[in-house]
């Protein structure tokens, strides 16, 4: 399994009110596998997407990436599992206004190497969400879609076994979803583990054989069951 | 291994200067401000440097002993026989006896340093005159004076001038020459005149002075001159040219660290500023920091960003505030800090100062503003390095 969760938990505090985000969740991934996790907001899709990234550590339970327990690992590890494994794709832009679509692009690498390989592989991704041509334009120049396709590229720009998604095409129209979409069926061919976290059942759809789970109020249960 | 670590800190530097320049008003505004607190305390050094270096300079000229006689532990004057009675001294190249004293003007409000001397002397002397002669013997009233003197006498085309003596009658002068301005750190002040027109003007008797002026063939033999002529003259005082060097530095070095002392106050005040600002995270840069965590930077790496950030705002100011420094002390004579530095008297030099920077200068300048500026910025550093992103997002 590429992913194991195991009686994963994660509660917040509101109001001195405990509320639980995650309430223990059992889930493997295998690798290749293209994993949908449909439900409303507020049902802690994005605090799972979080605990497995190793963004948030978990009140209770574990996560295994390639069977090593994130949280018994340190930063630099977590750090780097994020930079090489794991590509992050998030419900907004999250592109950085003073770097060109390139140099977004070439962020993950930014703090390692990037070089003129790095940089045709990024044009290729560029051509791949149909933005080829915005190479040098800045966040500013792009309209929201444009943003996002960006910042979808970018995920995948490290060649990453894993993608971990949140409402991916939440504000993409019909065209440039399915673009997207297509996309990640051919990544999802070559072999890269999608997680998707979505209220959008037609995502699904798309693919060759998606898993479909549902998450409500933390609790996580598998379609059919 | 290693290129690729050069290779990570050049992304981090370029990622940071993309950075600081996006957010141009906040740290421009820090830099400003740090510029301005750089350029105070190495304008206090540069000018002090200088004002030392410049002195050096005219100390070449002064005499390298001057005899004074004291009485109840005052200076009193002294007959100008006395020279007879070091005569005997061997390594004493010459002694020359002058009337040095002040005098206020109470007209102008200004102080005046009177030097008389032996008219054969003042035409050996290796005075610097920017126009016209020195006095001459047998021309009583000829003066020398700085362009300082002649401002504060308001002169303007006219060349002569009175000033009171003791009983208040006036004694008559004529400028037949003035001072350079290089020489103004000392002259600036002074007016030069024969001895016996000082005397007069002192109401000092025939034959007495107020000092010896010695020279001595051998400069390395300064001190044990001074110690004989202390041995037959037991009621004088004995100064060395390399104790007026002493004095001078210590009373730069006194007012320039009293100086300093105050301008800390404003490095502390800038230093909580830096630490305020570099603290207080907008919600943008909160963002970008969890952006970057999401793609997989590693604390050390948001460390060194916000690192790389202060190295450039204080290198930029560092640069620019000793630029600013350098030009105040060069080309405006120090203008902010000479009074402090040099006194508040009424006559002013107007300084051609020799900027001076030395390696020592530019290392304490460093260590009391960068250093304390880096310092400033880690702990919030550290705070935005360990920004959890998923509260964030």
């Amino acid at each position: 399994m590429i992913i194991e969760c195991e009686k994963l938990a994660k509660t917040y505090w509101t109001d001195d009110k405990e509320v639980p985000a995650v309430h223990n969740v059992d889930l493997q991934v295998a690798a290749g596998d293209f994993v949908v996790i449909l439900g409303h907001s507020g049902s802690g899709k994005t605090t799972l997407l979080s605990l497995i990234g190793g963004l948030t550590s978990p009140a209770n339970g574990s996560v295994r990436i390639n069977g090593i327990d994130n949280w018994e690992r340190d930063d630099r590890y977590i750090s780097t599992l994020r930079n090489k494994t794991i590509g992050f794709i998030f419900q907004f832009a999250s592109l950085i206004p003073t770097l060109t679509s390139l140099e977004n692009l070439l962020l993950p690498l930014y703090f390692g190497s990037a070089n003129n390989i790095h940089r045709e592989h990024a044009l290729h991704l560029l051509e791949q969400v149909g933005l080829a041509d915005k190479a040098s334009a800045y966040p500013s120049q792009l309209s929201g879609g444009q943003q996002r396709r960006i910042a979808i590229a970018r995920a995948f720009m490290n060649k990453p076994d894993i993608i971990l998604a949140d409402e991916p095409t939440g504000d993409l129209d019909e065209e440039t979803e399915k673009e997207i979409l297509d996309l990640f069926r051919q990544q999802n061919e070559k072999g890269v583990t999608f997680l998707v976290v979505t209220h959008n059942s037609n995502l699904a759809k798309n693919q060759i054989s998606p898993r479909i789970l549902h998450m409500k109020q933390g609790v996580l249960s598998e379609e059919g069951r | 291994m290693q290129t690729s670590f050069i290779q990570k800190h050049l992304n981090i530097l370029d990622y940071a200067l993309s950075s600081l320049l996006r957010r141009k008003l906040k740290n421009g505004g820090i830099a400003l401000i740090f510029s301005l607190v750089i350029f105070l305390l190495a304008s206090f050094q540069f000018l002090t440097q200088s004002l030392e270096t410049t002195a050096e300079k005219v100390l070449v000229f002064a005499p390298d002993i001057t005899l004074q006689r004291l009485s109840a532990g005052r200076q009193v004057s002294l007959p100008d026989s006395s020279i007879g009675s070091l005569a005997g001294i061997f390594g004493i190249r010459q002694i020359i006896p002058r009337v040095w004293g002040y005098h206020f003007d109470e007209k102008n409000g200004a102080n005046y340093t009177i030097l008389g001397l032996p008219a054969d002397s003042i035409q050996k002397a290796e005075v610097s005159l920017s126009h016209g002669r020195l006095p001459q013997k047998k021309k009583p009233g000829e003066v020398v004076i700085s362009s300082s003197v002649r401002a504060s006498l308001e002169l303007g085309e006219r060349k002569s001038f009175t000033l009171f003596r003791s009983d208040l009658s006036q004694a008559s002068f004529t400028v037949v020459g003035i001072f350079t301005d290089n020489t103004d750190i000392l002259t600036g002040d002074t007016i030069l005149m024969n001895l016996q027109d000082a005397r007069d003007l002192f109401r000092l008797g025939d034959g007495m002075v107020t000092d010896l002026a010695v020279s001595v063939t051998n400069p390395a033999e300064t001190d044990t001159i001074a110690a004989k002529i202390s041995g037959i003259m037991p009621d004088t005082r004995i100064l060395t040219n390399s104790q007026i060097r002493k004095t001078y530095r210590t009373v730069f070095g006194w007012r320039s660290g009293f100086g300093s002392v105050c301008l800390l106050t404003a490095l502390a005040s800038f230093v909580i500023l830096a630490w305020d600002k570099a603290s207080g995270l907008s919600q943008e840069e909160k963002r970008e920091i969890a952006i970057l965590k999401f793609l997989g930077f590693q604390i050390n790496d948001i460390l060194a960003l916000r690192f790389w950030e202060s190295i450039a705002v204080a290198c930029v100011s560092f640069l620019l505030g000793l630029t600013l420094a350098y030009i105040h002390v060069a080309f405006f004579e120090g203008s902010l800090f000479t009074p402090i530095l040099l006194g508040w008297s009424v006559l002013r030099p107007s300084l051609n100062l020799d900027p001076a920077v030395t390696f020592a200068d530019l290392l304490l300048v460093f260590s009391y503003s960068v250093l304390p500026y880096l310092a400033a910025t880690i702990i919030p550093a550290w705070r935005s390095a360990v920004i959890r992103a998923e509260t964030i997002i």
